[in-house]
């Protein structure tokens, strides 16, 4: 017995509250790339903390999330645009309109299981795209100006806010009786169902805060871009790049989309500084053989290697 | 007189042009044990998905405890007091022995700490104390099958529906957990155990039998009036020969 693993329990606290208050203060000490690079880490993080509920603890894979996040942003832009709330507001309004929208649809698509589902989100994605184009209000393909005023700072710290936030949730989630009947559930749906798992109700619950975090993310990137079109806020690129990180980082582990999001970024930037030219080939292969040396993610490897130390 | 525990009316299932179930009615008692036997495909699993509520019969009706319960979605049977196993063992691999117990400890219990501590009292009682910790998927079959009953009767249940518990086991395993089964019989506890094989120890410890052949029940009695039925002999092995 090393107790490796409860000294690391002890430092998390510790080391969380430090690292809040390093991230708090970094605008002051940035400049505007790094700014906006730590805003896009940030905002990507939490966006794969948002997907971990449902396809991590849940077991749900999904390929649409986005759409909650082109809805809390397009929510944010119009009501900014036409009502002239404080865009903090209106964020949150499209948050909670992107958790609204959640119930009645997980209700239908997680009616869907495996592949099917993947597939059923993608499409259901492609679909609110199109709804939400169609609004005339939205300036339908040719995209919305939102007022200027708010700077990046701003959006930066409703994002750090939103991701502790997010943080916090699965925290939580990891410790409940909710998580345990997700993880139940994802293990063998109808084994959790007849050991009196209410499973509808636990999968829309996860379906739904899903869908309110990248809600909530949404409208801080409307302000970020200033000018929102379908291309840039129904974007597969964060997307799949939020899920890459969260498998990487060890699907359903508290710790895994900021382990997995952090050395994403870290070697990616380390690339693109050193070979601008092809630095995207050398990052798909090595997260090719990082996902085959480390199948199960980052987090459950190492989780691992600490049990085993520790000899328990 | 009150009715009995279970009232299976009448359940008739069929799966595209193959009737799984005909017509098949039964009763069970409370704390009886119940031995549903009959060779492989009989319709002892469909019965049970029946009751359990993954699938709902074409027709005919189940009570339990006086309220009908067919339509009910599984988890709503389940805190109702009917818990079941399943044939092919199905843990939550990934999961912890204990955090497999849990999930069924969850419906009684305030708070997850206090399932975790009910379930830890369970998973002793089975004898799989010495691999609470361990994910499920590194136990054995005779100890999945042990998690398998640990989980159900984490319910508390008042009826436990045992989907072939005895394949796979070696015949001292199976001695313990007909002794077992006993057990929970003297606790009050009711038992649907469906069998395929090892009539010598449904004869020892069923209080009564009723033999499904081909989606139909064939006959029913207590173990001596079982044993010397024709229609059983048949069903088992096969027709007397002519003139034999």
């Amino acid at each position: 017995m090393t107790g490796s693993v409860p000294f690391l329990k002890r430092a998390v606290l510790p080391l969380a509250a430090v690292a809040v208050v390093v991230l708090i203060l970094a605008p002051l000490r940035l400049n505007g790339y790094a700014i906006n690079l730590l805003y896009v880490t940030v905002l990507s993080i939490a966006l794969a903390y948002g997907w971990n509920i449902i396809s991590g603890y849940a077991g749900y894979f999904s390929f649409g999330q986005i759409a909650f996040f082109g809805v809390g942003s397009y929510a944010t832009a119009l009501i900014v645009v036409n009502w002239h709330w404080y865009w903090m507001a209106a964020a949150l309004a499209g948050g909670v309109l992107a958790l609204l929208l959640a119930i009645p649809l997980g209700y239908v698509m997680l009616r869907l299981r495996g592949p099917f589902f993947a597939m059923g989100m993608f499409g259901m994605a492609q679909m609110v795209r199109v709804l939400v184009t169609a609004i005339p209000a939205t300036g339908s393909g040719s995209g919305l100006f939102l007022p200027p005023g708010s700077g990046i700072t701003e959006v930066y710290y409703w994002t750090l806010a939103i991701c502790v936030g997010a943080i916090g949730l699965t925290v939580w989630i990891d410790r409940s009786a909710f998580g345990l009947r997700l993880q139940a559930l994802r293990e063998d749906e109808q084994v959790a169902a007849t050991l009196g798992v209410e499973t509808t109700r636990a999968k829309i619950t996860a379906f739904g805060l899903s869908a309110l975090i990248p809600g909530l993310l949404g409208g801080g990137y409307a302000l970020y871009l200033t000018y929102i079109e379908p291309d840039a806020v129904f974007s597969s690129r964060l997307d799949l790049q939020s899920i890459v990180m969260a498998i990487l980082g060890g699907l359903g582990t508290v710790w895994g989309p900021l382990i997995g999001g952090l050395v994403m970024t870290q070697i990616s930037e380390a690339l693109w500084a050193r070979f601008p030219q092809i630095y995207l080939m050398i990052f798909g292969g090595l997260l090719v053989v990082l996902l085959i040396a480390l199948p199960r993610g980052i987090v459950p490897a190492f989780a691992a290697r600490f049990a085993r130390r520790s000899g328990t | 007189m009150t009715e009995p525990l279970l009232v299976v009316e009448g359940v008739s299932v069929a799966f595209g042009g193959v009737q799984a179930l005909g017509d098949v009615s039964l009763e069970v008692r409370e704390g009886e044990i119940f031995a549903l036997i009959g060779p492989n495909g009989a319709g002892k699993t469909t019965l049970f998905n029946v009751i359990s509520g993954v699938l709902r019969p074409d027709s005919g009706d189940v009570r339990f405890a006086g309220r009908s319960i067919v339509g009910w979605a599984p988890h709503r049977i389940a805190r109702a007091g009917i818990a079941r196993t399943y044939q092919i063992v199905r843990p939550f691999g990934r999961l912890s022995v204990v955090d497999n117990v849990a999930v069924g400890a969850l419906v009684h219990a305030r708070t997850i700490g206090q399932a975790r501590n009910d379930a830890r009292d369970v998973v002793a009682f089975v004898g799989l104390g010495a691999y609470a910790d361990r994910p499920a998927s590194s136990l054995t079959l005779t100890q999945r099958k042990r998690l398998e009953v640990a989980r159900a009767l984490a319910l508390r249940p008042k009826l436990l529906l045992l989907d072939e518990v005895m394949a796979g086991l070696t015949p001292t395993e199976m001695d313990g957990m007909a002794e077992f089964v006993q057990h929970l019989s003297e606790r009050g506890i009711a038992a649907v155990a469906g069998i395929e094989h090892v009539m010598r120890l449904v004869m020892r410890i069923s209080h009564r039998i009723v033999v499904l052949d081909a989606g139909r029940r064939i006959a029913e009695g207590d173990p001596a009036a079982i044993q010397t039925d024709p229609a059983v002999i048949e069903a088992y092995l096969g027709a007397p020969l002519a003139g034999a």
